[in-house]
């Protein structure tokens, strides 16, 4: 509201200071943002290898054309979607539970809500660390763990077939908080009347969680599996530190095998191809997820 | 009402929650009890292992509860391990692009608010930023870092952060701004201020708080930072994020040295938080619940 107030004294005289104050931002973020992807968008086009002693040249779709046929490519997107999948359902599942749980605390919920959700507020780094630890096979609790229960020890990230469920546990106990955050602000968010009418009709707690809260949180969830799916598609720091995409490639994500291209084997156009590529499949991803959830079916929340 | 959103507890009487069969409370105490274990149990064993003396760091079975408080973790970390250097170098970068993200971004934030500058394009793209992935513009930052002798020095991170600092400050102070009534500017204004002292003198003192989360948001992210930290730097600048897995490649079995640094990362972070409940939700989530 105040927004409209706003615009109709703008024309008064506030442009110059309108677009002063708001030029050092733009250009900013123009020259180091919009900038380098454009230099990296003809960056593509090119073969352009530090490796290489031939002088960059214009290769056309050539790059784009070896991804096809790249099977590291093909198997990272593999890798990619299967944990982008894995952690948004698991994230999304846990978090409402959670969330939910937290409702219907009497008392403390924002001191809870905030300790609950310290492993997302921690630097990649120190999570990775409190892993390598976890993960430990002979001093790890979690082996001792597993021994105490009569169950067969695991490799964790050291394993070929453990390594990438290793990593969605590491990304699962990291990010499940922020999605508790996002259920919780969505569910106090929700009108009291909903709950209330669907009370007096006489429907059980179980029957307004299903039919009433879920549905009405649709875009929060959106949201958040948007946020999520974008988290999954750069995932880059716990695979650095946990298992530098290995054993073998078991764990290289498309990010990180951008990374290796661009900075371990230095083909810049390839890497920044590959980069290109990602940019895309987010976009249009997050498009679909965003039309989908916001179909007028229900309420929206906001 | 400016914090209407963060506001946890406060919009619905928190004894009136959505749920509220009798059988049920039960499942959501276990629930909350097993979540608040496994969330906090892997910070607990980093604690527990920062002051484990070194002959209970990587025993089988391993031990739970330290069988003495052996700080000297936190002197070797700090003095032989690059702790001090770590925490120097985090601090320049994160308090410098925070500052420099909070001026420029709270500039924007306030026309774009105002002023509805360059529209809803503009708002969006300010905001889409955030969601690029690092590794999408590392190449040709790199070069161009590279190519002015920049690479592994305070300026190309500072800089660098400023790519997700300014677009944050921008989205959530212009939020804050959006609730700051538009009359007492115009008063302001009759009375003769130009725009910069309406600004300065009247709207920024009654946002003052939600500078201040704001600027804390971005400490935390600058001090987290991890992919950049580790793209643009060759050991030079070493940040925390920078140092540990660094340390974890070279001195694998020095757990306790490790998790001593590892923990007084995380100390400010948390504390942080606890003093930003309020502000939690709507600087997390890039107010993605109300203001969009």
């Amino acid at each position: 509201m105040a927004a409209v107030v706003g615009r109709r004294r703008a024309s008064g005289g506030g442009r110059r200071f309108a677009l002063l104050t708001v030029a050092p931002a733009t250009l900013l973020l123009v020259g180091i943002s919009i900038f380098p992807l454009l230099w990296a968008l003809r960056l593509s086009f090119m073969q352009d290898s530090l490796l290489s002693v031939a002088t960059p040249h214009f290769i056309g779709v050539d790059n784009y054309a070896h991804l096809f046929h790249d099977p590291l490519f093909w198997s990272s997107l593999g890798v990619t979607s299967v944990f982008a999948v894995s952690v948004i359902t698991i994230q999304l599942v846990a978090g409402l539970a959670i969330a939910l749980a937290l409702d219907r605390l009497p008392r403390y919920q924002q001191v809870i809500a905030t300790i609950l959700l310290i492993p997302s507020i921690l630097s990649p780094s120190v999570v990775s660390f409190q892993w390598r630890q976890l993960f430990d096979y002979y001093s790890g609790p979690l082996n001792y763990f597993l021994g105490l229960l009569h169950l067969p020890l695991q490799g964790w990230t050291a394993s070929a077939r453990g390594a990438l469920p290793a990593l969605v546990l590491v990304d699962f106990w990291e990010w499940t908080p922020f999605m508790v955050l996002l259920m919780f602000a969505g569910i106090k968010s929700l009108p009291r009347s909903v709950f209330e009418a669907a009370r007096i009709d006489g429907s059980s707690g179980w029957q307004v969680t299903i039919f009433q809260t879920i549905p009405l949180l649709r875009r929060v969830i959106a949201i958040a599996v948007i946020l999520r799916l974008i988290g999954a598609f750069k995932i880059f720091d716990i695979i650095y530190s946990l298992t530098a995409g290995g054993p073998g490639t078991s764990t290289e994500s498309l990010a990180f095998y951008t990374y290796v291209q661009g900075f371990r084997y230095f083909d810049l156009g390839y890497s920044t191809a590959m980069a290109f590529v990602t940019l895309i499949l987010i976009t249009v991803l997050a498009r679909l997820i965003l039309g989908f959830m916001e179909r007028p079916i229900g309420r929206s929340v906001g | 009402m400016a914090t209407a959103a963060p506001t946890l507890s406060r919009g619905r009487s928190a004894a009136t929650p959505v749920l509220r069969v009798g059988a049920g409370r039960w499942l959501a105490y276990a629930g909350i009890v097993i979540g608040v274990i496994f969330f906090l149990f892997p910070v607990y064993w980093m604690l527990a292992t920062a002051v484990k003396p070194p002959n209970e760091w990587l025993t089988n079975p391993p031990v739970f509860i330290p069988s003495r408080l052996y700080f000297t973790n936190f002197t070797d970390a700090l003095f032989f391990y690059n702790g001090v250097k770590g925490l120097v170098d985090s601090a320049i970068v994160a308090f410098s692009s925070s500052a420099i993200g909070m001026v420029i971004g709270t500039l924007a934030a306030y026309s774009i608010a105002r002023f509805r500058t360059g529209g809803t394009n503009l708002s969006f793209f300010i905001l889409s930023i955030l969601f690029m992935p690092p590794v999408a513009v590392a190449i040709p930052m790199f070069l161009f870092w590279s190519n002015l002798g920049l690479v592994d020095t305070y300026i190309a991170l500072i800089v660098q952060y400023l790519i997700f600092t300014v677009p944050f400050v921008t989205w959530l102070m212009k939020g804050f701004f959006q609730d700051v009534p538009v009359e007492l500017e115009e008063s302001a204004l009759v009375n003769g201020a130009s725009r910069l002292r309406a600004f300065w003198e009247v709207v920024l003192p009654t946002v003052r708080p939600a500078l201040v989360a704001t600027a804390l948001f971005a400490l935390i992210f600058t001090w987290n930072e991890f992919t950049f930290a580790v793209l643009l730097s060759r050991g030079r600048v070493t940040t925390l994020p920078f140092i540990l897995p660094t340390l974890m490649e070279s001195h694998n079995i020095l757990w306790g040295d490790i998790a001593a640094i590892a923990t007084i990362g995380a100390l400010p972070v948390v504390i942080i938080a606890f003093a930003l409940q309020r502000y939690l939700v709507r600087g997390l989530s890039f107010g993605a619940i109300k203001s969009t």
